[in-house]
């Protein structure tokens, strides 16, 4: 059998040179770097897009910036704090509730999550405040962190049933290190049984209501996707599986090379859209209704459940309670950082900002001091998850070039995911061409909100 | 018209506060740092925080402890705070034996690393303590300095050393310490010395403060 | 004997707000420091504490201004900390009208900082401050940057090689218990309380009168931090200090 997955190549430097002429965008990046004027998000933040669909060909659609230089993401801040009358959005949910609540405590809508400080939020509000029945379902992460299991643990405590999904070890990892190798993305597991479980379960239990919290419209999807409560079907419904990739490999490539079984891949795979249509389950957002703010759930989790923050700041960024249960966690955001130039800093910043948590001039220090660092603290760990020796997969490991992981393997990697439009090499080392510090515009600009 | 107050900068101590408070009390706070100033000046507070022995060399590079010699025998209103007063004894034993500027006999000593029944208590002493009558007082509570301050109101200390001045009538009030009585507040005619800081002391000190002011 | 306890405000800052965390996480935006200062004064506050929990992020403490406006009409001690790593930053803050400065990170980083300090502006000046996170039964760790960042040493053996370098008082900050009402971290403020000579600022965790007076007659503090019960109004300065004079109740009610 041939390798499928050969290691990675040396890079050619001279197109990463500091003067050299830009002619490539990876992943059809916008090509310009441009920098969003109000928080710190860069015009090259790819949309959430249907992963699925995910192959290594596969070209991205980035957050948009209008004429000003703002990003659709400050812009839904803006209509957060403005625009919307929250008062009648409040008394929708309030009578979409009525329509579907229980009346003998029998469950009567669905909260996935993992017990962090929204799904925390979500599930506690609308059995406390709106006398609903949810019944709580979670994916689990690929390696749980401690304080994340014990947070999961205060969720189910506060008061609520819960069904804890765990993948099977070996397929996750498979399809992780898959994901890395060919997408260099090692949270695309997780999120795809993040977002179909729900509705899996919905048909499951014949509970007929899910809530999400946040749109992702508030990170930077189209802003158009706002107006709507309910979840695009897309997100976890195909209806022709021949279309499905894992990892960034075809399902039928899966089944003939890798020797996974349809059995193996199930979880992964998305609801199907005509049993989604008859059983009429409705996805709804839960922040479409109710003005969403995350350092508020953190206040809310803690006072009512005992969460608990991450005793260490995450690696990348200076916050300590903002997605802390998965240790593969840190190397996403590393990824992104690679292929993006937007590590997790500036993801949290640029939410902290809208929020009004945090001034502009506060992001672009945080930035700075923290973004893209490497993730030392559970390198090892992650590397030996990542590995596929014969020991553990006879059949999946032939396949591979080099089936162990190891740091030397990873940096090669990630080097051939850099794009050279993002990146130079200077002095023996990776910069990026375009920081948020440096850019002209960022510090003509004062936070406004 | 506002009365001038002479600040003594000798490169020590927090002189922002001191000339914040004096002028908060109603005074005109003016920074002196010249032996000519210092002998021209119709009040002159001595603050100070910090050793000694870098207090002393604060004034000997200035040249200005002969100058507050010659003020002190003048008959001239002078508060020392904290430092500042301890300096107006005759002997100091911070690091090693050291002279002050000797106006007031008496020496100045550590406070006992332990109270008076042998329990380890904390060095410095920091904190709001209660003035009170020094035991032997030969001069009544009613001093100017303390016109309309009730015994025991509360001051703020923070001090390793304390003062012992030779002759108990120099002792005006004192504060209590791990069972042991702190001069608080000593005088000798019109030379005055607080261990407490009153430009810290809130309402009471600035009224501490506003009584030296108004001294005639 | 007695002791007279002191009652500090803290008051945590970020930019030109007072803001307030739970374990030192998820600031959230008070209000104008100021009018907090200012009215801990009137309402009796004993010395008051401003940290500027942005200023290694920065590089600088960035209270100055706020200290000078602030002592002009505060007369209480002010302690000032965050971002202080010199002799000249502590010459600048003291020269704003603070009168202690509260020193952690550029500490840690560089021992001889303590005695430099002291040195020069006297102990009482120099005031060790430690954020510590507990790691096993009677060990902490020492944290920095709010409680951000490890350092690997050990919070007991840390604050005596302070006192002995110099160090006059510890502002003792339980990462734990930062902002959770659940009581001090007595363990933590007795072992240090008693280990050292000079005075201990227990800061972290009060959320009610019984914390306050078993942080002092079990944790022996001699002064207490306080943050977040002032800020939201949930407890009065005077109701602290009426809960301290109060004489402690018979062991058997206990």
């Amino acid at each position: 059998m041939a390798v499928a997955v050969p290691a990675p190549a040396s890079v050619d430097y001279e197109k990463f040179s500091p003067d050299a002429k830009i002619v490539e965008a990876k992943y059809g990046l916008p090509i310009d770097v441009q920098f969003c004027k109000r928080c710190v998000i860069s015009n090259q933040r790819p949309n959430s897009a249907v992963e699925y669909k995910h192959t290594p060909e596969s070209r991205k659609q980035t957050i948009h910036f209008d004429a000003e230089g703002i990003c659709d993401a400050c812009r839904v801040a803006e209509q957060k704090n403005g625009k919307i009358d929250w008062t009648a959005r409040e008394a929708q949910l309030r009578e979409l509730c009525d329509r579907h609540r229980s009346k003998d405590g029998s469950y009567d809508c669905i909260v996935p999550g993992s017990g962090g400080k929204d799904s925390f939020y979500a599930a506690h509000l609308l059995k406390y405040k709106y006398g609903m029945n949810p019944l709580t379902v979670t994916w689990a992460p690929h390696i749980y962190t401690d304080w994340g299991w014990k947070n999961f643990q205060a969720w189910i405590h506060a008061g609520f049933d819960n069904f804890l999904h765990t993948p099977n070890g070996r397929v996750h990892r498979l399809l992780t290190r898959l994901a890395v190798d060919k997408l260099f993305h090692p949270f695309q597991p997780f999120m795809f049984g993040q977002k179909s479980l729900a509705p899996k379960m919905a048909l499951l239990h014949k509970i007929p209501l899910v809530f999400y919290g946040e749109n992702e419209a508030e990170y930077g999807n189209p802003i158009a996707d706002t107006e709507t409560a309910k979840r695009d079907w897309s997100y976890f419904t195909a209806e022709d599986k021949s279309q499905v990739y894992l990892g960034g490999t075809s399902i039928e490539e899966l089944l003939s090379e890798y020797g996974l079984t349809n059995a193996d891949l199930e979880p992964y795979m998305p609801a199907d859209p005509e049993q989604i249509e008859k059983q009429r389950v409705e996805v709804h957002y839960l922040g479409y209704y109710l003005k969403w703010h995350p350092q508020s759930c953190y206040y809310y989790a803690v006072e009512h459940g005992g969460f608990q923050a991450s005793p260490e700041r995450t690696p990348g960024t200076y916050s300590k309670y903002n997605s802390i249960d998965d240790r593969i966690d840190d190397f996403h955001y590393h990824t992104t950082y690679i292929k993006f130039g937007i590590g997790r800093a500036t993801y949290d910043a640029a939410q902290e900002i809208r929020s009004g948590d945090i001034t502009r001039e506060e992001g672009v220090a945080l930035v700075r001091r923290f973004d893209g660092e490497f993730p030392e603290r559970f390198a090892d760990e992650i590397f030996r998850y990542l590995s596929i020796p014969p020991s553990e997969f006879p059949q999946a490991s032939r396949l591979f070039e080099e089936p162990i992981m190891t740091r030397e393997y990873y940096e090669l990697l990630a080097d051939n995911f850099r794009s050279p439009h993002l990146w130079m090499r200077r002095n023996g080392q990776w910069e990026l061409r375009h920081t948020v510090w440096q850019s002209e515009t960022s510090q003509a600009v004062v936070h406004a909100s | 018209m506002n009365k001038t107050v002479s600040i003594v900068d000798y490169g020590i101590g927090n002189l922002f506060s001191v000339s914040r408070a004096v002028e908060q009390c109603g005074g005109q706070p003016v920074l002196v740092t010249t032996p000519e100033e210092v002998l021209n000046a119709e009040r002159l507070i001595l603050p100070g925080v910090g050793a000694f022995a870098d207090g002393m060399d604060g004034l000997r590079t200035r040249g200005l402890i002969d100058a507050l010699k010659a003020y002190g025998q003048s008959n001239r209103p002078l508060l020392g705070i904290c430092l500042g007063m301890q300096m107006l004894l005759e002997i100091n034993e911070e690091f090693g034996i050291h002279n002050g500027l000797g106006l007031i006999p008496g020496r100045v000593c550590a406070i006992p690393s332990t109270d008076i029944t042998g329990q380890k208590h904390k060095i410095p002493h920091i904190g709001w303590t209660a003035l009170q009558k020094a035991p032997s007082q030969a001069q009544d509570w009613d001093d100017p300095l303390l016109c309309n301050i009730p015994e025991n109101t509360k001051v703020y200390f923070v001090h390793s050393f304390t003062a012992f001045p030779t002759h108990d009538n120099h002792r005006l009030a004192d504060a209590w310490y791990g069972g042991r009585q702190i001069s608080a507040i000593i005088r000798k005619g019109r030379l005055y010395g607080c261990q407490f800081h009153p430009e810290k002391s809130g309402p009471w000190g600035l009224k501490i403060l506003e009584n030296f002011i108004n001294l005639n | 004997m007695p002791r007279n306890i002191r009652i500090i405000p803290r008051l945590d800052i970020k930019s030109p707000n007072l803001v307030k965390g739970i374990h030192l996480e998820g600031l959230r935006v008070m209000g104008e420091p100021r009018t907090f200062a200012r009215r801990y004064y009137e309402e009796g506050a004993d010395e008051l504490l401003y940290i500027d929990i942005v200023a290694s992020l920065y590089g600088r403490n960035n209270l100055r201004e706020l200290v000078r406006r602030t002592a002009h009409d505060v007369f209480i001690p002010i302690t000032v900390g965050g971002g202080i790593r010199s002799v000249d930053d502590v010459t600048e803050i003291l020269r704003s009208g603070a009168d202690k400065v509260a020193i952690n990170t550029a500490a840690v980083h560089r021992p001889a900082l303590i005695r430099e300090v002291a040195r020069r502006f006297g102990s009482q000046c120099m005031v060790l401050s430690v954020e510590a996170k507990w790691i096993a039964p009677g060990k902490w760790e020492v944290y920095t940057d709010n409680g951000r960042e490890k350092t690997g040493r050990d919070v007991k053996e840390w604050v005596m090689q302070a006192v002995e370098l110099g160090a006059g008082e510890v502002l003792l900050t339980s990462v734990d218990r930062e902002g959770t009402r659940k009581g001090f971290d007595l363990p933590l403020v007795k072992e240090i309380a008693t280990l050292v000579g000079v005075p201990v600022i227990a800061s972290g965790g009060m959320g009610n009168l019984t914390h306050l007076r078993e942080v002092v007659e079990e944790g022996c503090a001699d002064a207490i931090a306080v943050a977040d019960a002032l800020h939201y109004n949930r407890l009065t300065l005077a109701e602290m200090r009426t809960a301290l004079e109060t004489p402690p109740l018979e062991v058997a009610l206990r």
